[in-house]
C-alpha cells in the first residue's frame, strides 16, 4: 500500500497545449528580442516576424488555461483577491506568479506587434508611438526577453515542484528542458512565417540553424537527464502511448531528425540548404515540441 | 494555540462512525456505485467496490474525506495475524503544500491551525492536488472545486470538537489542543513500549513541518499508506527556478553566439534607436 499523491487530472487539449503554444510564443518573442538586442538591426527580419509570431500563438492560451477551471468564471481571482479586490500574489506558487508573469508577457507581446504594425504602416504610427516611443526599443526588448525567458521556463517548474513522482524525481530538470524546447520551437515558427510571409531569409537561416544546433544539443542531453532521474518512476516513459510520443515524437522526429539534417546540411564543403527540406524539419520540430509537453505533462498523470 | 486530532490507530476497531459522521456534518453525498455491464458478466458489476479488505472509500476524494483503512497482517498459514486499522483524513500540516501552491488565496489556515479551502474562492485549477504529498485534497466535478476535511472549521469555530472525535466510540480519534495530545500519545506510546510494541511509533511531529493531525502507528507509516518522508514539495522550488534560469542562460548564450554582429562589415540599422 503505497501513499499515492494525487494527479491533477489536467488534460491534455488544455494544459499540454498551453505549455506548447505558451513556449512557441515566448520562444519565438525572446529570439526576436535578442536578435534585436544583440544583432544591431541586422535581424530586423528574424524580430520583425518572432514579434508577429509571439502574439497570436500567446492569443490562444487563455482560453487554454481558463477552459480547464472548475469554476471558469473565476478565473480573475488568479490575479486579484476574491473578497478584497486588491492584486494578489502567491510567490511559492509558480502558477500565481506565472499568472502575473502571462500579463506582463502579453502586455509586452503586444506592444511589439503593434510597434510592427506601425513599423509596416498597417497602423497610424501618431497615438501609438508616442506612447511607444518612450523608453528606448532596447529596454523593451530586455524585458520582454526576460518575460519570454520566464513564460517558457516556469510551466516546467511548475511540474517540477509536486508531489508526483515522475515530476518530482526530474526535478530541476524540466524548466531548462522547456526552455530548450521553446528556443527551437520558436525558431521554427519564426521560420515558416518568414517562408509564408516570403521574407528572405538568406544569410539569417544559416544562423538560425546554428542556434538550433546549439539548443538542440542542449535539449537531447536534458531530457536525457530526465530520463535517467526519473529512475524507476520513468515506466510511463517507456511503455504505452506516451512513450511513443516522448521517444518516437519528442526526441527522434522533433529532435534527431532536424538536428541530424542540419549538421548534414551544414557539412563542410555545402553551402546550399534544400529549402523544402528545412520547411519539413521545422513542421517537425513544432510537432515534437507538443509532444514532448504532452508526454510529459500526461505520463506524469498516469 | 492550534487545534488538532491525535488519532491513535492501536485502538480504532473500523467502524466506520467516523466515516459517516463526516459525510453526515459536510453534507457530503454517497460515491456512486458506478454498476456497468462487463461483456462477459450476464449482471451489472459495480466496478468501485474496492475489493481490499473492508475499505469502501479506496482514496480520499472530493465526497469521502475520511478514509478507514484496513490492513491484514496474516501469515500463509493464517495463525498470529494482526489487523491494522487507521482512520485517515487530511493533516492540517504545519507547511502545508497545498497552502504553498493556492494562486488564488483559496486555501487558507485559520487562526486555529487548520487548513481550509474556501470553496467560493476556488477555481478548480486543481494545483493543490499533486502539491500534497500525503495524497488527501481532491477535486470534486460536482462542486468544480478541491474539496478535503476542514477539520470541521465551523464546529472548531464554535466550541465543539470535529465531528468524527465526537462519533468514535473507542476514543481512537481525539480533538483537543495539539499541545495537550501531544502529551496524550507520548504516553500512549510510552505504555505501549512498555507492553513489547516495539515498532510503534508516532507519525507527525516532524513530517511536513509537523501534523496537527498526527498518529500512533503500531507499524511503519508506509504499511498504513503513509509516505515515509513526505516532501513539501515548494521546498524544492528555488533550486528548481535556479537550474531553469541556468538553462535560460544557456539558450540566450547559444543565440548570442548565432546572431551576434561579426564585424563582417554590415552597417548597423538606423532604425534601432528610433
Amino acid at each position: 500500500m503505497s501513499p499515492e499523491v494525487h494527479a491533477p487530472g489536467w488534460e491534455w487539449y488544455y494544459i499540454g497545449l498551453y505549455f506548447f503554444f505558451g513556449g512557441v510564443s515566448a520562444g519565438a518573442y525572446f529570439i526576436g528580442s535578442l536578435a534585436e538586442f544583440f544583432g544591431g538591426g541586422r535581424h530586423r527580419g528574424i524580430s520583425r516576424t518572432a514579434f508577429y509570431v509571439a502574439f497570436p500563438t500567446l492569443l490562444v492560451t487563455p482560453p487554454l488555461l481558463i477552459g480547464d477551471l472548475g469554476q471558469p468564471l473565476r478565473f480573475w481571482h488568479l490575479l486579484f483577491d476574491a473578497r478584497s479586490g486588491f492584486p494578489y500574489v502567491n510567490l511559492s506558487s509558480p502558477m500565481s506568479v506565472g499568472s502575473w508573469a502571462l500579463v506582463l508577457y502579453g502586455a509586452m507581446a503586444l506592444l511589439s506587434f503593434l510597434d510592427n504594425l506601425v513599423a509596416e504602416g498597417v497602423l497610424d504610427a501618431a497615438p501609438f508611438a508616442k506612447l511607444y516611443s518612450r523608453l528606448p526599443r532596447k529596454v523593451y526588448a530586455a524585458v520582454g526577453s526576460a518575460a519570454g525567458f520566464f513564460i517558457a521556463g516556469y510551466t516546467g517548474v511548475l511540474l517540477n515542484v509536486t508531489a508526483r513522482p515522475l515530476w518530482a524525481l526530474t526535478d530541476p530538470l524540466v524548466g531548462a528542458l522547456f526552455i530548450a524546447s521553446a528556443g527551437s520551437t520558436g525558431a521554427a515558427a519564426i521560420y515558416l512565417v518568414m517562408k509564408w510571409r516570403r521574407v528572405h531569409p538568406g544569410p539569417e537561416l544559416e544562423e538560425f540553424e546554428r542556434f538550433d544546433r546549439i539548443v538542440k544539443v542542449l535539449e537531447i542531453a536534458l531530457a536525457v537527464a530526465i530520463v535517467i532521474a526519473a529512475g524507476k518512476h520513468a515506466g510511463a516513459l517507456f511503455r504505452g502511448p506516451y512513450a511513443v510520443m516522448f521517444w518516437g515524437g519528442a526526441i527522434l522526429l522533433g529532435t534527431l531528425v532536424p538536428l541530424a539534417s542540419n549538421v548534414y546540411a551544414h557539412r563542410p564543403g555545402r553551402h546550399v540548404r534544400s529549402e523544402p527540406a528545412a520547411v519539413l524539419m521545422a513542421c517537425l520540430v513544432l510537432f515534437g515540441g507538443l509532444l514532448l509537453r504532452v508526454s510529459l505533462v500526461q505520463a506524469g498523470q498516469l | 494555540m492550534p487545534k488538532g486530532m491525535f488519532v491513535d490507530t492501536t485502538i480504532c476497531i473500523g467502524c466506520k462512525a467516523c466515516q459517516v459522521a463526516c459525510k453526515q456534518w459536510n453534507v457530503l453525498p454517497g460515491e456512486p456505485a458506478d454498476f456497468r455491464t462487463d461483456p462477459a458478466e450476464k449482471i451489472p458489476v459495480a466496478v468501485n467496490f474496492t475489493g481490499d479488505s473492508y475499505d469502501n472509500t479506496a482514496d480520499l476524494t472530493g465526497t469521502n474525506w475520511r478514509r478507514v483503512r484496513f490492513i491484514e497482517q496474516f501469515p500463509e498459514h493464517r495463525a498470529g495475524g494482526r489487523w491494522l486499522i487507521s482512520s485517515d483524513s487530511c493533516k492540517h500540516c504545519g507547511d502545508a503544500g497545498c497552502l504553498n501552491a493556492c494562486p488564488t488565496g483559496a486555501l487558507v489556515r485559520t487562526d486555529l491551525g487548520n487548513v481550509v479551502v474556501r470553496q467560493d474562492v476556488c477555481i478548480g485549477c486543481k494545483y493543490c492536488l499533486p502539491s500534497c504529498p500525503f495524497g488527501v485534497v481532491a477535486f470534486s466535478h460536482q462542486t468544480g472545486t478541491a474539496r478535503k476535511c476542514s477539520l470541521c472549521d465551523e464546529r472548531i469555530h464554535n466550541g465543539l470538537g470535529t465531528a468524527c472525535a465526537k462519533a468514535c466510540p473507542t476514543g481512537s480519534i481525539a480533538y483537543g489542543e495539539v499541545a495537550d495530545l501531544k502529551k496524550k500519545a507520548d504516553a500512549r506510546l510510552a505504555r505501549l513500549k512498555e507492553l513489547g510494541h516495539a515498532k510503534a511509533n508516532i507519525y507527525g511531529y516532524r513530517e511536513a513541518g509537523g501534523l496537527n493531525v498526527f498518529y500512533l502507528f503500531d507499524d511503519r507509516p508506509s504499511v498504513y499508506g503513509q509516505p515515509e518522508q513526505p516532501v513539501v514539495p515548494q521546498g524544492r522550488l528555488v533550486l528548481s527556478s535556479a537550474v531553469t534560469v541556468a538553462g535560460a542562460i544557456a539558450v540566450g548564450v547559444a543565440a548570442l553566439a548565432a546572431f551576434r554582429e561579426r564585424g563582417d562589415g554590415e552597417s548597423r540599422s538606423e532604425e534601432v534607436e528610433k
